[in-house]
């Protein structure tokens, strides 16, 4: 027969029991998802699927992203997108989760350094080596990948774009396509516009076909820069001409 | 073997074949020690090769290969396809290297095809390892600061590749890879294993132990460890039309599945 006082043991849960259930479980919980962090899977390229998610949530908290031109991205086929890149952005890598987020595709992008701890971590966010080879292989296996510009200062012309991984597209047969990126570094608001194909006038055989797609790639995403006029920060300081933060 | 080259091209003559498959390859660390091996598989693919050439018969020569022949050094591409140039960076590398040069003077020099399968590393529970025998033992070292992604191969998937590239008689090099691929923490995690994460100079150390524990880590392991190592497959696809059964995946974790050796005792003693 049990005493009252096992009894009220019974019904009454101590606060200190409470405290070391909850601990128990939250450390229970921070193992699994420890285990499951460890346990996912990479695809042919080393894209972790998974982690290329957490990243995406979190940069949600930094930017409110939209895109445009969707439509122009092949839905089973590979294609280049060729993106302007402002000076620490990371245009290219912001462009190919947003762009994969919002056509549910794997999205890659060039520019991993070939050195840990950065390049096998940008491997598992879809990062490729910028090597003519890799991205010729890359969509020949009907990848999307995203190649970044040469970096600018603003976001109000774009760079020069390496016409020879521009060739790497062409060797493969596949589509290239133009995109415009706009962020600014205070604000939260951010675009991708992705623009039609580009359709060379005359075919051209040799190497130059390579260059003129680099340099209509360059007047595309020149002109869409020029529709979009620049990222406004809603602020007077986007009247004071070159600001460092207005038009940028 | 050495001193039984006249044995070799004795039984391979007259058996005279219209195609030779030459998978005597050694692994570094799989059978034998790295020198002994290199040795094994030099004499191997002269006197067999060799006497291959004999044959008149003969109208295809299939070699095995490894994809540590593209290499992993910095820059090198991530997912080599069979047209990118072949720069080996381990001992392994090396040897299948030579492999696919003796191979393919032979074939110049007698007028036949040569084709040539590059394999990833063969997993099964029949197959010496050095990778797999690393990712069995209880605690398994990885590069905590890259832990690179590699793909491997089912041993039924790489003789069915054999058998494909010799029906067709193919006369390139083609890469066999499992679909997929994985990193060494993600195995290890996979099997239940302990994970040990090492930063540089304590791979010396690893090295020594995992020696000791009976798994020697040969340079070509330690390589794809720090490096990774995948390769493109898709040709294979299209020339011998051979897509593995087994993702990485799924080998690796029937490598977790694989009986350990059994010992049985003799039922009779006879000395």
């Amino acid at each position: 027969m049990p005493s009252t006082a096992q009894r009220l043991a019974d019904v009454i849960t101590m606060p200190a029991r409470n405290v070391g259930t909850q601990a128990a479980s939250a450390a229970t919980g921070t193992v699994q998802h420890l285990r499951n962090w460890t346990t996912n899977e990479v695809d042919n390229w080393g894209r972790d699927d998974a982690f290329v998610n957490r990243v995406w949530t979190l940069a949600q908290l930094r930017w409110s992203t939209s895109v445009g031109g969707t439509e122009h991205v092949p839905k089973r086929t590979g294609a280049l997108i060729v993106v302007n890149a402002r000076r620490f952005a990371l245009a290219p890598v912001f462009a190919a989760l947003a762009i994969g987020a919002a056509v549910d595709r794997p999205v890659r992008f060039v520019g991993r350094p070939d050195i840990a701890p950065f390049g096998p971590m940008m491997q598992r966010l879809g990062g490729l080596l910028p090597v003519e080879a890799e991205l010729e292989g890359a969509l020949r296996a009907g990848e999307l990948i995203v190649l970044g510009a040469a970096h600018t200062r603003t976001n109000l012309h774009t760079g020069q774009i390496d016409h020879q991984l521009v060739g790497s597209a062409v060797a493969a047969k596949v589509r290239v396509l133009p995109a415009a990126a706009m962020s600014v570094p205070v604000g939260r608001n951010a675009r991708v516009e992705i623009g039609g194909p580009i359709r060379l006038r005359h075919k051209r055989r040799g190497p130059l076909e390579e260059l003129e797609t680099a340099d209509h790639l360059q007047a595309h995403i020149n002109a869409v820069l020029d529709e979009l006029g620049g990222t406004m920060t809603g602020t007077p300081i986007d009247w004071l001409p070159n600001s460092w933060v207005g038009r940028i | 073997m050495p001193g039984q080259h006249d044995r070799t091209v004795k039984v391979v003559t007259d058996f005279n074949p219209h195609v030779v498959v030459h998978v005597a390859v050694w692994e570094p660390y799989a059978r034998a020690g790295t020198a002994t091996a290199r040795s094994l598989t030099d004499d191997a693919a002269t006197s067999i090769l060799g006497a291959a050439a004999e044959c008149k018969a003969l109208e295809s020569i299939i070699v095995r290969s490894g994809i540590e022949i593209y290499g992993r050094a910095r820059g090198s591409v991530t997912r080599p396809t069979e047209q990118v140039p072949t720069n080996p960076t381990s001992e392994y590398g090396h040897m299948v290297a030579k492999i696919e040069d003796t191979a393919d003077a032979i074939g110049r020099r007698i007028g036949v095809s040569v084709g040539t399968l590059r394999l990833a590393t063969v997993l099964g529970p029949h197959v010496p390892s050095a990778l797999g025998r690393l990712l069995r033992l209880p605690a398994v070292p990885f590069s905590a600061l890259a832990d690179p992604p590699f793909a491997v191969i089912h041993q039924h998937d790489a003789a069915e590749a054999f058998v494909s590239a010799a029906r067709v008689r193919v006369n390139e090099p083609l890469n066999i890879v499992a679909p997929g691929a994985i990193t060494a923490l993600q195995a290890i995690r996979r099997g239940r294993r302990v994970p040990v994460p090492l930063l540089g100079p304590e791979w010396v150390a690893a090295r020594a132990l995992t020696y000791l524990a009976g798994a020697p880590l040969p340079d070509h392991v330690q390589e794809m460890l720090h490096r990774g190592r995948l390769a493109d497959n898709a040709r294979a696809i299209d020339v011998i039309g051979f897509a593995p059964r087994s993702t990485t995946s799924e080998v690796i974790e029937q490598l977790y599945r694989w009986p350990s050796v059994v010992h049985t005792p003799a039922a009779r003693e006879v000395a």
